[in-house]
């Protein structure tokens, strides 16, 4: 960790509007002293919290000077064994793809267009396969009579306290025009975190989100750094690779959504940039993959340092309403996935990932919803196979675009994915009578593929009615 | 018995008869209304191609009851060349009348010069224009009289025009010359997904004496691939989709036919630039539709005959400030997805029923189907409180809509019916004459209510009903996705309902606050859930063919009333 000197942080302060703001304050204090001391000053600052602000300012820039480590090695054993028979199983289907690819050369006219590397219920399914080792290898004492899918020993949040911490989204008021343009004004003058991410939690109107979401990743002055980066990945773009195939069929497939199709060529780019990305194995909070060293390029890793999977797409085609500007949409999506949507894809044991989110949701609706997670049980269609493309896929292309960015400023306002366990067990809870009349699987398919609307507010409601 | 003889009683008759030579949308709307094609001259109305106003319409005398889908001029509006003439002699005007103010507000269209007799001034210009700028100046030349793009080309060296200037078709003498305008290019159009797009809007005028105009709801936004050379694009971003493009890119245009409709464009520009600018520009775009049409109001031909359904191209640039580019006479009516076969069925089925060849209507409605009146001698305002400027781009409920117009209707007519009666009977003779009516009467108050209930209201007061329901409001009750203010209200307003609700229960148990049931809870859900299935119908029949005659009926209310009182008659 790199530690700053006093210079540095005094640097740092005077580019923060509120330490000035703090040194304006000090001085209409003592506007009619003339003769001033230290102690007189901290006196002052003392009795109106100017002190405690600037303690909470320094740590911040602190706070903020610290690099997060990628995790690479969990603290649950299993899981790390896990993880690298994960990416064994992704390096045999990407052998499969590549088989694929070679036959549809060799005859055009099969051609499948639904080639990819692993989508999410590969991922689930492998998910699956933990509580049998586990109890087998590990926990052979313990007994586990659950009707879960997912029961596996690793630290987990009591689900009371995720419900209890997005309560305060039903006491959401419709804000007036002057409060609108009161948020307006401080997310432009805003710089700490702490108070965006508040902001974030409560109301982004439009128009501001893509000015809020830059301040937070702290993107709000470099406009021209990201442009140049983007610029130099998009030349390299130029080098053909394998996996730029597999982007294409995906993105074909966000052609297929009215909301979205429009922004198919960029989407395309920024992935076509994204893999080719050297700097996001560094900046991703978790590594994906274990990388383990093929010997043909071909079937190499990314230099992402993991695998292209189905539907990537759809992380970026939202973020294509914020802004017209390429670069900054792919500014977006990179610090988006490398903060948070990377969990979704993760073997882990943290709070984010998963595995732990679909155990927080099994939870939920077993206890609060035990008939329906039991329907679903008896009828072979259990809950997390229900929702695992709502979750993995962030309810991106279920609910309109202004509604999935509500979502993007929950995950940055409490920095986290939780609020997708909400929406998840919500949108179960919206579907409930309907799906405890379902008597098969095609009953609950044909539930899905009628016409439905989803929305934020709605399914956050939904979630917290019994 | 044929005793009900009213005046009103042959308007009603379902055998209008309508003539077209159009194979497209427009067929398939006449006949969803059931009325019968002719070949000859009997018609009611006549959808007829612009070529046949100009050949046939001066030497044809027409029946006081018969329609036809152009005024006699109406190039001049709808001619590239002298629709700029006219605009550029209404704002002359009203800066010769000191109207200021109003003259300056006709800036939506670019910079025109008309070639070649303008072609002096132009050069000009053009001098002026590149030696006062850095980068050059790009041009657009357009062809007078041509649609759908054809000969349309761009440019920012004068040298390119030369070897256009030289062929045959610049010289005036020449009988074959070609009228061409050139506009300056709008250099920054907003760009969304790194692609130009214009957006095609519908307005119907069904009088120029007073100006009556009527603004459709949905419109779409249409995508481009960009045609113009690299060389005429200053911005890289531009260019870099330009190289981008797929071959896969090909499919979705199948598909989707690269088209959005208004309100998911509505929807994109919200997201980006937050509601009040969203807002203003579509009050403009409205603004400029009606400019458009006041500036040539003096000039067209009014004719009671007549109506005009124009299609608006509108430009947005970057600071979303719309322009006009051009004004269609006859926007097309053939579509390439099921989607966009029902838009236009719709919009020409709202079409008739403001035309209004059965006589039904009260010439007051503010909103018919998916069309709102924004002008009737002047424009109209909306009131101070009223969360939309405009209603361009705002969910189109144009069903719902029309059935509370079906059932308005209904209850008027069986109101004006039941008069008729009492009359009959009042001066009708006493004895035998008497009881006839009297039964007669019975009968006919006993269909009252069946024509309400077609509304979906059986109440045996027709006449407090009427009161209340000649002025059909607009319904702006059911607005769920896309109102202006409602990206909020989705998000913030239901909690509000439940907020409220929320807190009681928190107040009466502490401990288990999430988990008691609350009895008041139901009943908002309930009423929640209504309200989320009547958005979920009307988002699923705001497109959908109608399945069955009946359903058609029903939409159409006017076809049931003419129904119900032809058996009467029987």
């Amino acid at each position: 960790m790199q530690q700053l000197d006093n210079q540095e942080i005094l640097m740092k302060l005077k580019s923060s509007k509120q330490f000035w703001d703090i040194k304006k304050k000090i001085k209409q204090g003592f506007s009619d002293q003339q003769k001033i001391g230290v102690n007189d000053i901290q006196k002052f600052a003392q009795s109106c919290e100017i002190e405690d602000q600037l303690i909470k300012l320094i740590s911040h820039i602190l706070k903020k000077s610290k690099k997060r480590e990628t995790l690479k090695e969990d603290q649950i054993e299993f899981l790390n064994t896990s993880k690298i028979k994960w990416t064994e199983l992704l390096f045999k289907n990407l052998d499969i793809v590549h088989q694929k690819t070679k036959n549809q050369e060799e005859d055009d006219t099969n051609t499948d267009s639904k080639l990819y590397i692993y989508d999410e219920k590969n991922l689930l399914a492998f998910l699956q396969t933990f509580k049998q080792q586990q109890s087998n290898n590990l926990y052979q004492n313990v007994q586990f009579q659950s009707n879960k899918i997912l029961n596996i020993n690793i630290p987990l949040k009591s689900s009371q306290s995720i419900l209890d911490k997005y309560q305060y989204l039903l006491l959401q008021e419709e804000l007036s025009d002057e409060k609108i343009n009161k948020i307006r004004k401080q997310i432009e003058n805003e710089h700490l975190d702490i108070e965006l991410e508040k902001i974030a939690q409560t109301f982004v109107p439009n128009g501001e989100r893509c000015l809020l979401y830059l301040k937070y990743f702290e993107f709000d002055h470099q406009d021209t750094v990201l442009q140049q980066h983007f610029v130099k990945l998009q030349k390299e773009c130029l080098n053909q690779l394998f996996y730029d195939e597999l982007l294409e069929i995906d993105g074909h497939e966000i052609s297929e959504d009215t909301f979205y199709f429009v922004f198919q060529e960029q989407i395309l780019t920024c992935l076509k940039c994204f893999i080719r990305d050297r700097t996001i194995k560094e900046n991703i909070r978790i590594q994906l993959q274990s990388g383990i060293k093929k010997e043909h390029a071909e079937f190499q890793l990314p230099i992402t340092g993991f695998f292209p999977f189905k539907n990537i797409s759809k992380y970026v085609a939202p973020l294509c309403y914020l802004s017209t500007k390429i670069h900054i949409i792919y500014a977006l999506f990179k610090e988006f996935f490398c903060r948070y949507f990377c969990f979704l894809h993760a073997i882990s044991s943290e709070s984010n990932s998963i595995l732990s989110l679909c155990m927080q949701i099994e939870e939920i609706v077993s206890t609060r919803s035990p008939k329906l997670f039991h329907h679903l049980k008896v009828i072979g269609c259990d809950t997390l196979k229900l929702i695992i493309h709502q979750l993995v896929y962030c309810f991106i292309g279920d609910m309109d675009p202004p509604h999935i960015l509500t979502i993007y400023d929950q995950i940055i306002g409490h920095d986290s994915l939780e609020i997708l366990v909400i929406l998840c067990v919500g949108f179960l809870n919206k579907y409930k009578s309907k799906l405890l009349l379902a008597k098969n699987q095609e009953n609950v398919q044909q539930i899905f593929s009628e016409l439905r609307e989803d929305r934020f507010q709605e399914l956050v409601q939904y979630a917290y009615k019994q | 018995m044929l005793i009900i003889s009213i005046s009103l009683q042959q308007n009603y008759s379902s055998n209008l008869k309508f003539k077209t030579s159009f194979r497209n949308c427009i067929l398939e709307a006449f006949k969803r209304r059931l009325w019968k094609e002719t070949e000859g001259d009997d018609w009611d109305i006549m959808w007829a191609e612009k070529e046949w106003i100009h050949e046939v319409l001066d030497h044809t005398h027409l029946q006081s009851n018969q329609k036809i889908n152009h005024f006699r001029n109406h190039y001049e509006l709808t001619r590239k060349d002298l629709m700029i003439k006219n605009f550029k002699r209404y704002k002359k005007n009203l800066e010769r009348e000191g109207k200021q103010e109003e003259a300056n507000n006709y800036n939506f269209f670019p910079l025109t010069f008309h070639l070649p007799s303008e072609y002096p001034i132009f050069v000009e210009e053009f001098k002026r224009q590149s030696t006062n700028s850095d980068t050059k100046t790009a041009w657009i030349m357009k062809p007078i009289g041509k649609s759908q793009g054809k000969g349309i080309f761009i440019f920012n060296k004068i040298q390119q025009i030369s070897q256009w200037k030289n062929t045959l078709r610049y010289n005036q003498d020449n009988p074959q010359a070609e009228a061409y305008i050139v506009q300056k290019y709008i250099a920054d159009p907003l760009l969304i997904g790194g692609k130009k797009f214009d957006m095609r809007i519908y307005l119907l005028c069904t009088s120029y004496q007073p100006l009556t105009l009527y603004l459709y709801r949905t419109g779409f936004a249409r995508f481009t691939h960009h045609r113009y050379d690299s060389e005429d694009i200053s911005n890289t971003y531009v260019h870099l989709t330009n190289v981008a493009i797929q071959k896969t890119s090909d499919n979705y245009d199948e598909k989707l036919g690269g088209k959005w409709n208004l309100q998911t464009l509505k929807l994109y520009l919200m997201t980006k630039y937050g509601q009040e600018k969203v807002a203003e520009t579509f009050y403009n775009i409205q603004m400029l539709m009606i400019r458009s049409l006041q500036a040539v109001q003096k000039i067209i031909i009014n004719d009671k005959h007549c109506f005009e359904l124009y299609g608006f191209d509108i430009l947005l640039d970057a600071q979303l400030k719309p322009w006009l580019l051009e004004v269609n006479a006859s926007p097309s009516m053939t579509s390439n997805t099921p989607v966009d076969f029902e838009l236009k069925c719709g919009l020409l089925d709202d079409v008739f029923t403001i035309i209004d060849l059965e006589k039904v209507l009260t010439g007051n409605e503010e909103q018919i189907g998916g069309f709102d009146l924004i002008c009737k001698g002047n424009p109209i305002k909306l009131p101070i409180n009223s969360t939309f400027t405009t209603y361009l781009g705002a969910f189109n409920n144009r069903q719902q809509q029309l059935k509370k117009i079906a059932k308005s209707t209904a209850i008027r007519l069986a109101q004006t019916y039941q008069e008729s009666q009492t009359k009959a009977i009042e001066i009708g003779s006493k004895g035998q004459k008497e009881k006839e009516e009297k039964d007669k009467q019975m009968r006919s108050s006993s269909k009252g209510p069946q024509v309400m209930q077609n509304g979906g209201n059986g109440n045996n007061k027709p006449n407090n009903l009427t009161k209340q329901n000649t002025i059909i409001k607009r319904n702006t009750t059911n607005l769920p996705a896309l109102g202006t203010v409602q990206n909020k209200s989705n998000i913030k307003r239901q909690p509000l309902q439940n907020a409220g609700q929320q807190q009681q229960q928190n107040q009466q148990s502490q401990s288990n606050s999430s988990k008691k049931n609350n009895p008041n809870e139901d009943s908002m859900l309930s009423a929640n859930q209504k309200l989320q299935k009547l958005t979920q119908e009307s988002k699923i029949n705001q497109f959908q063919p109608y399945k069955q005659q009946s359903q058609y009926n029903e939409v159409m209310g006017m076809g049931v009333v003419s129904r119900n009182l032809q058996k009467n008659e029987e």
